[in-house]
């Protein structure tokens, strides 16, 4: 079983990129599991044709004994959606929530278990310990970390990388969510190399994907022919049979800033 | 100018008194009538309980998983509001914890919120301090800005907080990385060695470092000492010494200074010496000190009760001295310092809460036990 985790800036498409993966995985016929972890919640919402599912936290909240039915649901092709959710800005720990979250799924819910590729869409930056969680439980083997070529998001990349040393954590690659930037291809492989990782898809900015999402749907489902469905498809296979990783070797921030310019 | 590390300090690994447990106290001494405890329903509950026998009511906003994850804002307004209605109290204490801190609650929001018309002391504590004084010194903070402490009042009690925390490293409880809890020596060896002295009419000096309510037992080892001498009619000079100044420290603290007192009193007993208030424990031992040289450098012995490690070995080195603590800890350090015997009054705190007069203690009663079978 493959337990992935994506990581990267908040924003920068890390739950498009893991609906479409998941999506992309289920065509090919593997049992597909998405955690989503973020307090938007919005990694499954795409592979449930627009309709949001209650969280294991808001039903938590609400004190209510939770079951695999009342927060394990089946999207496309099969694929089981599970979203954490979380407090309102401001308030409260998501972290603690994530580490309550998947300890509950864990010990209530099969689905886990059973699946072929579990993806945790994990929030913006490993900031705490809760953010972490997957890592540090050993939920997840496999990381990847999204970014475009600018020069924030590669900032929060690279300290990603920081916090996957400390935890003595592997990259499995890079991914590369196009925002139009200059040379922006050419700066994350470098990026990537660097780090000792290589550069695993480019994803070109589509008008495509928002379209899909604002009508509830991933690219893989309403766009199967497009370009870009082919481009999460070949992702979704260098994920399925990725070998490569590496201890990351994160860069310096004067090294970031001559990447990029 | 590049900044100066700061000195690293032995790490204590036996458990530390709590912040948070520190600033219920304060609170209590402060007169509060019901302290709010915002986090989890187990926290500190066994002083909660403790202080509640001493007219404290401390209640708990019970913070759960779901609370640690989406704030416990509301529960906090809601408790704070059945307070109010349910116990109609003058003052009222919000006390933070490591839960509520960490999730960064914003314990004035909700009293923002509820707007009470009695004070309110919001303390932002949690008990990740090393040094519990910590939390003294956030609650009486907080109660100088909510005008209920005079600011003199707040810098006396500051300084005298900073020489607790130097005295417990010192010879106290942080001295040591480890310290191996002891019972000391029996209450039975120690009181036939007062006897013994006492019989032989050697020069005592019997010195009550107690700290507030302690005081209420403490002192009854002291009055124990002069009774037994009168039992046996015994010719030694006994110089009671007493940090039981009445107009010293908080009113709360002040009244247990005065009835002690008066209880010492009623059994004839004189404070020959007062060294400061029942707060001062922590910098009486200066004054002791001077004291001996000046008047009593040829006493033979001394019985000091409370926190005698507070009391500085130099001028006491020619004497035996025979000690008293409600510390199982203290023992070796104690010993270390050179007291020939040391004394554990276990159970002591407990004791202590909510009384307003002497109490019993057991070194106390097995003196004059001693001292009455002597006599027959
Ligand atoms: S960890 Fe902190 S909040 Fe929790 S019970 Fe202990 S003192 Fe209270």
């Amino acid at each position: 079983m493959k337990q992935i985790a994506i990581y990267g800036k908040g924003g920068i498409g890390k739950s498009s990129t893991a609906s479409n993966v998941a999506a992309a995985c289920a065509d090919e016929g593997y049992k597909v599991t998405i955690v989503g972890c973020d307090p938007k919640s919005d990694s499954s919402i795409t592979l449930l044709r627009g309709e949001r599912i209650p969280t294991v936290m808001e039903l938590m909240q609400q004190g209510f004994e939770i079951s695999e039915e009342d927060v394990v649901f089946e999207g496309y092709k099969g694929v089981k959606c599970v979203e954490v959710g979380g407090p309102e800005p401001g308030i409260g720990c998501a972290g603690r929530g994530i580490i309550v979250a998947i300890k509950m799924l864990q010990k209530k819910s099969s689905v886990m278990a059973d699946s072929d590729l579990i993806i945790y869409d994990v929030p913006g930056d490993i900031v705490c310990g809760g953010f972490a969680a997957p890592i540090r439980k050993g939920l997840v083997n496999d990381t990847y970390v999204l970014t475009s070529g600018e020069y924030m998001p590669l900032y929060a990349a690279n300290n990603i990388c920081k916090g996957f040393s400390r935890l003595g954590n592997h990259l499995n690659g890079v991914i590369c969510n196009s925002r139009n930037a200059e040379n922006e291809e050419a700066i994350v492989k470098a990026f990537a190399q660097e780090l000792g990782s290589e550069l695993l898809a480019f994803i070109p900015k589509d008008p495509i994907v928002q379209t899909c999402e604002r009508a509830g749907y991933s690219v893989i489902e309403k766009q199967p022919d497009s370009e870009i469905a082919g481009v999460y498809r070949k992702l979704a296979r260098s994920i399925m049979d990725g070998i490569s990783s590496c201890k990351p070797q994160p860069l310096t921030d004067a090294r970031l800033r001559e990447l990029t310019g | 100018m590049s900044p100066v590390p700061l000195q690293k300090e032995p790490t204590i690994i036996h458990p530390r008194p709590s912040s948070i447990v520190a600033a219920l106290y304060t609170l209590r001494d402060l007169d509060v009538d019901v302290v709010i405890l915002h986090g989890p329903p187990g926290c500190s509950f066994k002083h909660a309980r403790l202080l509640e026998e001493d007219g404290l009511r401390v209640v708990t906003t019970a913070l759960d998983e779901s609370g640690f994850v989406f704030g416990g804002h509301d529960q906090l307004v809601k408790l704070l509001e059945k307070v109010i209605e349910k116990f109609d109290p003058k003052r009222i204490g919000i006390v933070g914890t490591c839960a509520s801190m960490i999730i960064g609650e914003e314990l004035h929001e909700a009293v923002l919120e509820v707007n009470p018309d009695v004070p309110v002391i919001e303390v932002e504590v949690h008990a990740g301090y090393p040094n519990n004084t910590k939390g003294v010194i956030i609650t009486l903070e907080s109660a100088l800005s909510a005008g209920i402490l005079s600011e003199e009042e707040f810098q006396r009690q500051k300084v005298l907080l900073e020489k607790a925390t130097e005295v417990e490293k010192r010879h106290g409880a942080a001295s040591k990385e480890y310290l191996e809890p002891s019972r000391g020596d029996t209450k039975y060896t120690v009181a036939k060695r007062i006897i013994e002295l006492l019989k032989a009419g050697k020069k005592g000096l019997n010195i009550l470092n107690a700290k507030k309510e302690t005081g209420y037992m403490f002192a009854d080892i002291n009055a124990a000492v002069n009774q037994v001498a009168k039992e046996l009619g015994s010719t030694s000079e006994i110089i009671n010494m007493a940090n039981l100044d009445e107009n010293l420290g908080l009113d709360r603290v002040k009244s247990h200074a005065r009835n002690i007192n008066r209880d010492l009193q009623k059994m004839g007993i004189e404070v020959h010496e007062i060294i400061g208030g029942l707060d001062e424990y922590p910098v009486a031992g200066e004054l002791v000190n001077r004291l001996i040289a000046e008047k009593y450098s040829d006493f033979d012995f001394a019985v000091i009760t409370g926190v005698p490690h507070a009391i500085p070995m130099d001028n006491l080195q020619g004497m035996e001295v025979i000690s008293v603590t409600n510390g199982p800890r203290q023992v070796l350090p104690l010993k270390e310092m050179g007291h020939e015997y040391v004394v554990v009054e276990i159970d002591l705190h407990p004791k202590t809460l909510g009384v307003s007069s002497i109490v019993e203690s057991e070194f106390g009663a097995t003196l004059r036990e001693l001292a009455r079978e002597e006599g027959t």
